[in-house]
C-alpha cells in the first residue's frame, strides 16, 4: 500500500465522492468528514514514512499513458510538495467539519472531495501533462463552488476566475509542449517527465521565452500584480469554504509551480528576471497592502492581504538561495494556515450578521471575547510576529533575498509595517470601541463546531512557529538539492554568481569579496 | 478568330459571375437551385477546357463527377423543396429562419 | 544554576498561560495572587543568579532546542546569563514583581482583571527572552513579544478610542524601527554567518569598516523605535493611555530600555565604529533636552513623567554612544527604580483623583496622601540627581564621562537638561501635593491607596535611595564584560567644582519650581494667561507640532493614497483593463452574431465575402512568393 500511497491519496476522494452520490442526504456530512479524515490520516502516513534524509522524490509511481509521446502517469513527492499535500487534506477536513448550514450540502461536499483530488494531484504530479490536467481540473469544482453558493455577483466572479486563469494556463501549455518538443529534438525521445526535463540544458534565449510562457500561467494563479484583480471578486463572492480553500491551497499552486518548474528548468532566465520579478513582488507587497487598508469589507482586507503575502513568497523564491526558497515554501504553508483561518473567522461573523462590512461591527471584543482572542492570534500571525508560523517564512524569505539585493529587500521589508497597518486598523474597526449597533449586542460567541476548526489551526500556528524543525528539515534538504542543481545547470557567469552552490557557500566570507554586498555600501 | 482557351475561361468566369449574382440576389429557393447549377456548370466548362488544353483527361473526369453530384443534389434538393412547399406553401428564403442563432 | 535560569525564564510564561485561562471569566482574586507569586519566583531565581555572577561565577549558557535551521542559518533557543543579562533580569523581575503586586490593588475594580495579568505576565516573559537570549534572533523574538504585549496593554481598555489608537500607533511605529533591526540582522548574518552573540562579536573585527557602520546604524534604528528616540518618539507619550502600572513597568522601567540594552549588548560592534557612537550620543543628548523641554509645560501628569522617561533614555544613549556602556547600564537600572516608583505614585494619585490627570486640578494632596507624597518626592529628588540618591550617582557619571572624553557640547546640554529635569519634576510635585486645594471644586474626595500597594512600592523607594552604593560592586562585576573604565577628572579642583556646581544648579531649579508652583493662588489654566499665548509655550505644549505633522503629512496622505489606489487605480485601471479586454471580445461576438441570422441568402452573401477574401489572400501570397527576392532586398535596404 505504501508504494501506491500517492495514487490512493489522489483518487480516494474521487472514488469516495462518486460513491457518495448513493449516500443519503441527511447522513452526508458524517460521510464527508469520515472520508476526509481518512484522507488526512493517509497524508499523515505519507509524512510518517517520508525519509527526511533523502532529498529527491519519494513514493514515485509510474504508469504509461501515451508512451509514443512519453506521457506517463508519474507522481512523487519531496520536501517541497509534501507539506502542501498534507495542508490540502487538512483544510478539506476542517472545511467539511466546520461547514455551516448550506443548501445542497451533499453537492457541496462532493465538490470539495473532487477539488481535493485535483489539489493533491497538482502537487504530486511529476509529469507535465498530468500536472496540467490536474491544474485545469481544479478550476471546475472551484467555479462550481463560487457560482452555485456565492454572493450576488457570483456568476461574474466565477466566469472571471475561470477565464482569467484558464487563459494563462493555455499559454503555459504551449510552453510545456515546446519543452517536450525541444527535449525530443535534443534526445530523440519524447518525454513530459519533469525529472527528465531537469537534465536538459537550454540556451538562454530559449529559457527566457519559455520562462515567460510559464510565468503568465503561474503569475495569474498566484496572483501577481497586475493579474490579481480576479482574486478580490472570487473571494468576495465565494462562500467561506471556497475562500478558505482558494487562499490556503489553490493560490499555492502558482508559487509551488515557480519552484517546481521555473527555477530548475530555467536557472539563467530566473537570474535574468530576478530583478523585474522582485520589483513586481514589491509592488504586490506595498500596493496591495495599501489597497487592503482602504477596504471597507473585512473579507476583502484578508483577500488583499493574501496578495501582499504572496509577494513575499515570490520574493523568497527568487532569492535563489536555500534560505530564501526554504522560507518561501515555509511561508506557503504558513500563509495557507493563517489566511485559511482568517477566512474561516470572517465566515463565522458572516454567518451571524450576514454582512462583512466593518462599519457594521465595532466593539465585537465585548460580545465575542473568544472570537476576538482567536482572531487576534491569527492577526498577529498574519502580521508576522515571531513564534508564529508566518514569521519564520517571512524572515527567511527576506533574509534570503537580502543576499541578492539590499535596496529591494529594504523596500520589500516594509511588508512588516504596511501589514501591521491594515491588519491592526481592521481589527480596531471591527473589534474595539463600544458596541454601537443594536444587532451586535447579543451575538453568540464561537460555538463548538467552529472551535473544532479553529483550535487545531491555532495549535499549528504556534507549534510550527516555535518548533518548525519537523517541517523545515525536509524542505531544507530538498531545497538544497534544488539549488545545488540550479548552480550546476546555470551557464551564464551571472547565474553562477547569483546562484551559489549551497554546499560550498561558506558564510564566513568577509564582505569585501562578494560583489552583491558592495551595492549597499 | 480561333476559339482558344482564354475564350472558354472567360465564358466560364462570366457564367460564374452570373451564378454568383443569382445566389446572392434570388430569394426563391427554386431560382437559387438554378443559380447553383449555373455555378457548377461554369466550373465544368473550366475543367473541360483546361483538360483539353493540357491533354489530360482528369479534368473531364472531374467534370463528369460534378455533373453526377449536381444531378443527385438537385434530386435531393428538389425533394426537400417539395416537402417544404407542401408544409409552408411558400419557398421564400427569408422565411426559412429556423436556424437563427 | 541552569535550573534557576529556567525558573526565572518560564515562571512568567506559566503565569501568563494560567491567567489567560480565566480571561473570559469575571474577576478572580487568586489569579492576581498566583501571577504575583510566580513572578516573585522568577525574581528570586534572578537574584540567586545575580549573586552567583556577582560572586565571580562563570556565565551560564544553555541551549534549549533548535529553532530555525536552514541553509547556513542556525538559530537555537539559546539563553545566556552573564553580567549584562543578569542586571537586566534583576531589574525586570524586581519591577515586574512589584507592579504585579501593586496591580492587584490598582486593577481591583476592573472587570478585565484576569486578562490584565495574562498580558502583564506575557510581557515579563517576552522581556526575559529579550534580555536572556544568546543570539540576535532570540532578542528579536522578545523584541516583538514586548511590542505585542505593549500593544495589548496600551489598548487594554479597548472600548476607548484613544487607547486603541495609541496602541496601534505604538505597534506600527515600533514596526518601522523593527525593519531597521531586521536589516541589521540580515547584514550580520550574511557577513558573519551567524546570529549568535559570541560568533558575531568574535568576527566583527574582521569586517570592513563601511559594513560595520551600516550594521551599527540599522541596529540602532531598531533601538530608536523601542526606546522612542526622535523621530519615533511620539508613541511613548500616547502610550500613557494604558493603565498606570503598565506605564510604570513597560513604558518606564523595562521595555523602553530594550534599545539601550541592545546597544550595550552590541558593545564590541559599537566600539569599532565610534562615528556611529557619536551619532548615538548626539541624538541621545538631543532627545534628553528635547523631551525635557516638552515636559516643562505639559499638563498631563503621566505625560510629564513619560517625557522625563524619554529624556532619561536620551541620557542612557548619550552614555552608551560615548562608549560608557556600564554607566548607561547603571543609569538604566537606577532609572528603573525611581521612575517606576514615580509612576506607581502617579497611579495612587490617579486612583485618588478618579483618573484626573491634570496636576492643576489637584494641589495640597500631601495631607491626604502622606506616603505617596513622600515616595514621589524622594523619587523626584532621585530623578533630579540630588546627592545621595540613586540618580546622583548614575547621572553624574554620565556627565563626567562626557566631560572626560572632551565632548563639551554634549556635557553642556546634558547639564542644562539636568536643571530642566529638576524643574519639571518639582513643578509636578508642587502642583500635586502642595499649594492650595483645587480638587474639591471638582467634587473629588481623595484617599490614600491600599496599604499593600504602598508596601509594593517600598522596595523601589528603598532602591531609589540606596542604589548609589551599588555603583562600585556593579562596576567590578561588569568591568570585564563591558570593557569598563572609571572616569576620573585629573584636576581635583575641577572635579569638586563640577560636582558642587551641578548640585547647586539642580537645587536652584528645584527651589525655583517650588517658588513658582507652591502657591495658594494657582488656578486651572484656561488658555487666556499671557504665558499660555506665548509662541514658545505653544510650540512646547503642542510637542513641537510633531504629532500634528505626522497626522497631516504622513497618516492622512497614506490613507488618501490607499483609497486612491483602490478606487482609482485598482478598480478603474487594472481591473478595467481586464474587463476591457473581455468586453472587446464580447462585443466582437455581439456585433458579428448578425451573420448567424439564419437567413440563407445572408449566409450566402457572407460566403461570397469569405471567398473573395480568401482569393485576395491567395493572390497576395502568390505575388509575395513570386517577388520574394525583390521584397527581401527592399526590406534589407530599409535596414530591417
Amino acid at each position: 500500500m505504501l508504494e501506491n500511497i500517492l495514487t490512493i491519496l489522489i483518487f480516494f476522494p474521487l472514488i469516495a465522492g462518486i460513491l457518495g452520490f448513493a449516500i443519503d442526504k441527511n447522513s452526508f456530512r458524517a460521510y464527508g468528514i469520515a472520508v476526509s479524515l481518512v484522507e488526512f490520516v493517509l497524508s499523515l502516513l505519507l509524512w510518517f514514512y517520508y525519509d527526511p534524509n533523502i532529498a529527491g522524490m519519494q513514493f514515485v509511481e509510474t504508469l504509461p499513458l501515451i508512451p509514443t509521446f512519453g506521457i506517463n502517469y508519474f507522481v512523487g513527492v519531496d520536501g517541497i510538495s509534501m507539506f502542501i499535500i498534507i495542508l490540502a487534506a487538512f483544510f478539506t477536513l476542517i472545511g467539511i467539519a466546520s461547514l455551516p448550514k448550506t443548501p445542497n450540502e451533499k453537492n457541496m461536499i462532493i465538490t470539495l472531495l473532487f477539488l481535493q483530488m485535483t489539489m493533491v494531484g497538482v502537487f504530486a504530479a511529476l509529469d507535465a501533462i498530468v500536472f496540467y490536467i490536474f491544474w485545469e481540473f481544479s478550476l471546475v469544482p472551484m467555479i462550481y463552488i463560487i457560482g452555485a453558493w456565492g454572493g450576488p455577483l457570483r456568476i461574474y466572479a466565477s466566469i472571471k476566475f475561470f477565464l482569467y486563469t484558464f487563459a494563462g494556463s493555455l499559454i503555459m501549455l504551449v510552453g510545456m509542449l515546446f519543452m517536450a518538443y525541444f527535449y525530443y529534438q535534443t534526445t530523440g525521445v519524447w518525454s513530459f517527465s519533469i525529472e527528465d526535463w531537469y537534465n536538459l540544458v537550454l540556451p538562454k534565449s530559449y529559457q527566457i521565452w519559455l520562462f515567460l510562457a510559464f510565468f503568465i500561467g503561474f503569475a495569474i494563479k498566484v496572483p501577481m500584480f497586475p493579474f490579481h484583480t480576479w482574486l478580490p471578486y472570487a473571494h468576495g463572492q465565494a462562500p467561506t469554504i471556497g475562500s478558505v480553500i482558494l487562499a490556503a491551497i489553490l493560490l499555492k499552486m502558482g508559487t509551488y509551480a515557480f519552484v517546481r518548474f521555473s527555477l530548475p528548468l530555467f536557472p539563467d532566465a530566473s537570474v535574468f528576471f530576478m530583478v523585474p520579478i522582485a520589483t513586481i513582488s514589491i509592488i504586490m507587497i506595498v500596493y496591495t497592502a495599501m489597497v487592503a487598508y482602504a477596504q471597507e469589507d473585512i473579507k476583502q482586507v484578508v483577500a488583499y492581504s493574501s496578495i501582499s503575502h504572496m509577494g513575499v513568497i515570490i520574493l523568497g523564491t527568487f532569492a535563489l538561495n536555500v534560505e530564501g526558497i526554504s522560507g518561501s515554501i515555509f511561508l506557503m504553508i504558513g500563509h495557507g494556515v493563517v489566511s485559511g483561518a482568517l477566512f474561516l473567522l470572517v465566515g463565522v461573523i458572516y454567518e451571524r450578521r450576514h454582512t462583512k462590512l466593518m462599519s457594521e461591527f465595532g466593539g465585537l471584543a465585548h460580545v465575542m471575547p473568544r472570537y476576538a482572542a482567536i482572531f487576534g492570534i491569527f492577526l498577529m500571525a498574519s502580521v508576522g510576529l515571531p513564534l508564529t508560523i508566518n514569521f519564520i517564512g517571512e524572515f527567511l524569505s527576506l533574509l534570503g533575498f537580502y543576499k541578492q539585493s539590499h535596496i529591494l529587500t529594504l523596500v520589500a521589508g516594509t511588508a512588516i509595517i504596511v501589514g501591521a497597518i491594515y491588519m491592526l486598523s481592521a481589527f480596531k474597526k471591527a473589534f474595539f470601541g463600544n458596541v454601537t449597533k443594536e444587532e451586535n449586542k447579543n451575538l453568540p460567541d464561537v460555538n463548538k463546531t467552529e472551535l473544532v476548526a479553529l483550535i487545531p489551526l491555532v495549535a499549528i500556528t504556534i507549534w510550527l512557529g516555535v518548533y518548525p524543525k519537523p517541517v523545515l528539515d525536509p524542505i531544507n534538504k530538498s531545497v538544497t538539492r534544488l539549488v545545488k542543481f540550479m548552480h550546476e545547470k546555470s551557464r551564464t557567469p551571472d547565474g553562477k554568481i547569483r546562484i551559489q552552490d549551497p554546499l560550498k557557500v561558506k558564510t564566513k566570507k568577509v564582505c569585501s569579496d562578494c560583489a552583491s554586498c558592495k551595492e549597499g555600501e | 478568330m480561333e476559339i482558344g482557351l482564354s475564350h472558354y475561361l472567360i465564358l466560364s468566369t462570366i457564367l460564374f459571375g452570373i451564378g454568383l449574382y443569382g445566389v446572392m440576389s434570388r430569394k426563391n429557393l427554386l431560382m437559387l437551385f438554378f443559380a447553383t447549377e449555373i455555378l457548377l456548370n461554369s466550373v465544368n466548362i473550366g475543367f473541360a477546357a483546361i483538360s483539353h488544353y493540357l491533354g489530360d483527361l482528369t479534368g473531364q473526369m472531374f467534370a463528369f463527377f460534378v455533373i453526377a453530384i449536381a444531378a443527385s443534389e438537385v434530386a435531393v434538393g428538389l425533394g426537400l423543396l417539395v416537402v417544404w412547399f407542401k408544409r409552408h406553401n411558400r419557398i421564400d428564403l427569408d422565411e426559412m429562419m429556423s436556424m437563427r442563432g | 544554576m541552569e535550573k534557576y535560569l529556567y525558573i526565572a525564564l518560564f515562571a512568567p510564561l506559566v503565569s501568563s498561560l494560567f491567567s489567560s485561562l480565566f480571561t473570559a471569566k469575571p474577576k478572580k482574586q487568586f489569579v492576581g495572587v498566583i501571577a504575583s507569586l510566580l513572578i516573585a519566583t522568577s525574581f528570586v531565581s534572578s537574584v540567586i543568579l545575580g549573586f552567583y555572577i556577582l560572586g565571580g561565577g562563570e556565565a551560564i549558557h544553555v541551549e534549549l532546542m533548535t529553532w530555525i535551521n536552514t541553509g547556513g542559518l542556525y538559530i537555537p533557543f539559546g539563553f545566556v546569563v552573564d553580567e549584562i543579562s543578569v542586571t537586566m533580569m534583576f531589574v525586570v523581575t524586581l519591577v515586574s514583581m512589584l507592579v504585579h503586586i501593586y496591580s492587584n490593588g490598582y486593577m481591583d475594580h476592573d472587570p478585565s482583571f484576569n486578562r490584565f495579568f495574562a498580558w502583564l505576565s506575557a510581557f515579563v516573559f517576552s522581556m526575559m527572552v529579550l534580555v536572556m537570549s544568546d543570539n540576535f534572533a532570540g532578542l528579536f523574538i522578545g523584541w516583538e513579544g514586548v511590542g505585542l504585549c505593549s500593544w495589548g496593554l496600551i489598548g487594554f481598555w479597548y472600548y476607548k478610542e484613544s487607547a486603541t489608537w495609541a496602541a496601534n500607533e505604538a505597534f506600527i511605529m515600533n514596526r518601522i524601527a523593527d525593519l531597521g533591526m531586521l536589516i541589521g540582522l540580515f547584514l550580520l548574518y550574511w557577513n558573519t554567518g551567524s546570529l549568535q552573540y559570541d560568533v558575531v562579536f568574535s568576527k566583527v573585527a574582521l569586517l570592513d569598516h563601511s559594513t560595520l557602520i551600516w550594521i551599527g546604524i540599522f541596529l540602532f534604528i531598531g533601538a530608536m523605535g523601542k526606546s522612542a528616540q526622535f523621530p519615533l518618539h511620539t508613541w511613548l507619550a500616547d502610550a500613557m493611555e494604558g493603565p498606570t502600572p503598565v506605564s510604570a513597568l513597560i513604558h518606564a522601567a523595562t521595555m523602553v530600555t530594550a534599545g539601550v540594552y541592545l546597544v550595550i549588548r552590541s558593545n564590541p560592534l559599537y566600539d569599532l565604529v565610534p562615528e556611529v557612537g557619536i551619532f548615538i550620543a548626539s541624538l541621545g543628548t538631543f532627545v534628553a533636552f528635547f523631551a525635557a523641554s516638552m515636559a516643562l509645560v505639559n499638563r498631563d501628569m503621566k505625560r510629564i513623567i513619560a517625557y522625563s522617561t524619554l529624556s532619561q533614555l536620551g541620557y542612557m544613549f548619550a552614555a552608551a554612544g560615548l562608549g560608557a556602556y556600564w554607566v548607561a547600564l547603571f543609569h538604566l537600572m537606577a532609572h528603573a527604580f525611581f521612575k517606576a516608583l514615580l509612576f506607581l505614585g502617579a497611579g495612587n494619585v490617579m486612583h485618588a483623583m478618579h483618573d484626573e490627570l491634570d496636576p492643576f486640578k489637584m494641589g495640597a494632596l500631601k495631607e491626604k496622601m502622606k506616603w505617596t507624597w513622600i515616595m514621589m518626592t524622594v523619587a523626584s529628588f532621585a530623578l533630579a540627581g540630588v546627592f545621595p540618591l540613586a540618580g546622583f550617582f548614575s547621572k553624574d557619571t554620565i556627565l563626567e564621562a562626557a566631560f572626560v572624553d572632551h565632548h563639551y557640547v554634549i556635557y553642556g546640554v546634558l547639564l542644562f537638561t539636568a536643571a530642566l529635569t529638576a524643574f519639571y519634576s518639582f513643578r509636578l510635585v508642587a502642583l500635586i501635593f502642595h499649594g492650595n486645594d483645587r480638587y474639591s471644586q471638582f467634587g473629588i474626595h481623595p484617599h490614600e491607596a491600599y496599604n499593600y500597594m504602598l508596601w509594593a512600592m517600598a522596595p523601589l523607594f528603598f532602591f531609589a535611595i540606596i542604589a548609589g552604593i551599588m555603583q562600585t560592586p556593579f562596576f567590578e562585576m561588569v568591568e570585564e564584560a563591558l570593557n569598563a573604565r572609571e572616569y576620573h577628572i585629573h584636576s581635583e579642583a575641577v572635579k569638586w567644582i563640577m560636582l558642587i556646581g551641578t548640585q547647586v544648579l539642580v537645587i536652584a531649579s528645584i527651589f525655583y519650581a517650588y517658588r513658582k508652583y507652591n502657591r495658594n493662588d494657582i488656578t486651572v489654566p484656561d488658555g487666556t494667561s499671557k504665558t499660555e499665548n506665548r509662541l514658545c509655550y505653544k510650540v512646547l505644549f503642542n510637542q513641537y507640532y510633531i504629532p500634528y505633522f505626522y497626522e497631516e503629512y504622513l497618516v492622512k496622505p497614506y490613507r488618501e493614497l490607499s483609497g486612491l489606489f483602490w478606487k482609482k487605480f485598482d478598480l478603474r485601471v487594472v481591473d478595467a483593463t481586464v474587463d476591457g479586454i473581455a468586453k472587446i471580445l464580447y462585443n466582437t461576438g455581439e456585433e458579428t452574431r448578425g451573420m448567424q441570422s439564419g437567413n440563407l441568402s445572408v449566409m450566402l452573401r457572407w460566403m461570397v465575402v469569405g471567398l473573395v477574401i480568401l482569393l485576395i489572400f491567395a493572390g497576395a501570397v502568390g505575388l509575395a512568393v513570386r517577388y520574394s527576392d525583390k521584397i527581401l532586398s527592399f526590406l534589407s535596404a530599409l535596414g530591417v
